[in-house]
């Protein structure tokens, strides 16, 4: 190409279908908007900016079609990445395994952890309400034995859904209390044990190690991250020291990291709902549950097509 | 706090302004990009953030015009005027002082987790230091686990408290609250309320009821630290629906630059009174917009600086 068409397709975003291919000046405009949209979605900016490199990436030197929009190529190549991200590679299957550890005859125990005020604790009993509903026998552990009224409240929940709790009260060490919850629930022939823990920032080095503790001690069949879709930047540094902190941890064949994701409050964010890609993409982990709402049926499924068209729409 | 590491990567880009030879598009382009990237990272509001660029830019090219003016000092100057812009609503935190010897009625609003109940108490426990007078009412009746909250919060800090185990209208136990500590002539009487957001109308009429049943001398609205883009709508509608008058943004001993609460004293118009730093009762601090800006930026000799 060249002259005169060319300068006139290049300004209306269309590729000539030439023989050079894309070039990163071509896709640029549409990189920055499409950068821009997803920061708006809540993406954290590392992610975006990874993303949308690595668009470009694979675009640069691709051969479009004659006449087609740029900005729809990139569009596109983004919708892909997305998908791709946010599809799980491994997917765990709660109850299938919950049936096996039934057989084994141990309780399959389940670790909530995450920072501050997320909703670990509201959503723990979420997920008690939904092993009811399957016909699964559960125990909740109160290893919160640091935030007022924590052990009130799973005492709360406990009582509403009929379902024992394991709590030595307050300042106890929750490691050990978590040790004897999971011989409890063995002696009470329970499925399944879910324990909650405390809120924690994730640069708080002894209460980071503390948790470290609790998992290496208890070898639990599935550590959940709990993550809320309000969070902004954060997510990314978040997933990234709780994951190496259970890392660092890890011995033999089956290093314990972070298992899944359950994200909350999906409620409360409309269309920015970025997090769930920052949260996956910085762990590999899936989302496994949705929190979305305040009550016990409030629990779902990752949408991946719903989650991709609020990111791009 | 992670605070110094925004004000760091935005005087760092500042610096690449001091040290280029002559500063044309190109200079002022890539230090903004550096800032925008910089405050991206930081939660503030995407488009607060657009809009700062706008503005620096406008004021740097109306600066060519005029002859002898040092352009490197109006950028430097335009940045900072913006950074205080956005995290100064205007209001003075003066205004949002409790007085002493008359009743005063705070009431505290925000999101689910956000950290209300630690908050209010911890708000009490500030000013029963400087001599008030306070009490907690508990008119959360929703979360499980809400009235043990508040009571043990209360007896850490001993102050006294007032719920209810069996009532569930939030706003005729607020209204008891309120009147009987105002019998008792507390003078600081700070009410705590259940989390809520903007999707949920019921919520937001709830507290509509309960601001009307206390009214109130003071709203705050407390906000996490680690919110990111949903924080601008969510503090606009609770300024629409009830009268906040200050911020308070909480857990800002975490990792996170706590930009998406600052972008929201934007929506509110109501200046940050307090940060939380921990989850101790003794963790709060007193904020203020224009320190902020200059501890953020690394400068304690900012308020020369800004008068240049
Ligand atoms: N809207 C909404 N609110 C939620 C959701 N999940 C939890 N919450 C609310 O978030 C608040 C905090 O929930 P908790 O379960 O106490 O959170 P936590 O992580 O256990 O808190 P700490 O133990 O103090 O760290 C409560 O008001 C919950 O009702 C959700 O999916 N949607
Ligand atoms: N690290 C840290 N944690 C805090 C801070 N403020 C509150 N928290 C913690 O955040 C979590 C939630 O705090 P709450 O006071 O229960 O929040 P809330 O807004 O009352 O929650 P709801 O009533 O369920 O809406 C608790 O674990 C608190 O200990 C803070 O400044 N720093
Ligand atoms: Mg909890
Ligand atoms: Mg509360």
């Amino acid at each position: 190409g060249g002259g005169l068409l060319s300068s006139f397709v290049g300004k209306l975003g269309m590729s000539m279908g030439g023989t050079a291919g894309l070039t990163r000046q071509e896709i640029q405009p549409a990189l920055v908007q499409l950068k821009r949209k997803l920061m708006e979605r809540n993406v954290a900016e590392e992610i975006a900016e990874k993303l949308c490199e690595s668009v470009a990436a694979n675009l640069v030197g691709q051969k479009l079609g004659s006449f087609r929009l740029i900005s729809t190529a990139v569009k596109e190549a983004l919708e892909a990445a997305l998908t791709r991200i946010l599809t799980p590679k491994r997917s765990i299957d709660v109850l299938r395994e919950v049936h096996a550890a039934r057989a084994r005859g141990k309780p399959y125990t389940m670790v909530f952890v995450g920072v501050n005020g997320v909703g670990k604790s509201t959503n723990l009993a979420k997920i008690a309400y939904w092993l009811l509903q399957n016909k699964v026998k559960v125990m909740i552990a109160a290893c919160d034995t640091f935030r007022a009224g924590a052990v009130e409240q799973l005492k709360t929940h406990c009582a509403r859904l009929n379902v024992p709790l394991y709590e030595r009260g307050y300042e106890k060490d929750p490691a050990k209390v978590a040790f004897e919850a999971i011989r409890a629930a063995e002696r009470a022939k329970c499925d399944v044990l879910l324990v909650d823990t405390a809120g924690r920032m994730q640069d708080n080095e002894p209460l980071m190690r503390a948790l470290s503790g609790l998992i290496s001690l208890n070898e639990p069949d599935l550590v959940l991250f709990v993550g809320e879709a309000l969070v902004g930047n954060d997510a990314v540094d978040q997933l990234t020291k709780f994951g190496q902190r259970l890392a660092d941890l890890a011995t033999g064949p089956n290093p314990h990291t972070i298992d899944g994701i359950l994200l909350t409050k999906f409620d409360t964010i409309d269309d920015k709902v970025g997090a769930a890609l920052s949260m996956v993409y910085t762990s590999g982990a899936p989302i496994m549950f949705v929190g979305c709402g305040q009550t016990y049926p409030d629990l779902t499924r990752l949408n991946v097509k719903a989650v991709v068209r609020s990111l791009l729409k | 706090m992670v605070l110094n590491e925004l004000g760091q990567s935005i005087a760092k880009a500042l610096e690449g302004i001091k040290t280029a030879n002559t500063i044309d598009d190109k200079v002022l382009d890539a230090c903004l990009k550096d800032i925008c990237t910089a405050l991206l990272q930081a939660d503030i509001n995407v488009k607060l953030v657009m809009k700062l660029r706008t503005n620096v830019k406008t004021r740097a090219n109306n600066a060519d015009k005029g002859a002898g003016l040092d352009k490197r000092k109006i950028i430097e100057k335009a940045v900072v005027d913006e950074l205080i812009a956005m995290v100064d609503s205007g209001g003075d935190v003066k205004t949002v002082e409790l007085k002493k010897g008359q009743s005063n009625v705070i009431m505290f609003v925000g999101l689910q987790g956000c950290g209300k109940t630690t908050t209010a108490s911890k708000y009490g426990a500030f000013h029963k230091k400087k001599g008030f007078k306070p009490a907690l009412v508990c008119a959360d009746t929703f979360r499980a686990g809400a009235f043990d909250q508040l009571k043990q919060n209360a007896s850490k800090t001993q102050i006294p408290f007032y719920g209810s185990y069996t009532e569930t209208d939030p706003a005729i136990i607020a209204a008891q609250g309120v009147e009987k500590f105002k019998k008792e002539k507390r003078d600081l009487i700070i009410v705590d309320t259940s989390g809520r957001h903007k999707q949920e109308e019921a919520l937001f009429e709830e507290m509509r009821q309960v601001a009307e049943s206390v009214q109130p001398t003071l709203v705050i609205f407390t906000m996490d630290g680690s919110i990111g883009q949903a924080a601008f709508d969510q503090a606009k509608a609770f300024r629409d629906s009830v009268e906040v008058g200050a911020v308070i943004v909480t857990k800002m001993d975490g990792h996170a630059k706590g930009g998406g609460a600052l972008s929201a004293v934007a929506a509110t118009q109501a200046p940050i009174a307090f940060i939380g730093t921990g989850e101790h009762m003794d963790e709060f601090e007193r904020f203020e917009a224009k320190a902020f800006v200059g501890r953020l930026l690394g400068r304690g000799d900012w308020k020369g600086f800004v008068n240049k």
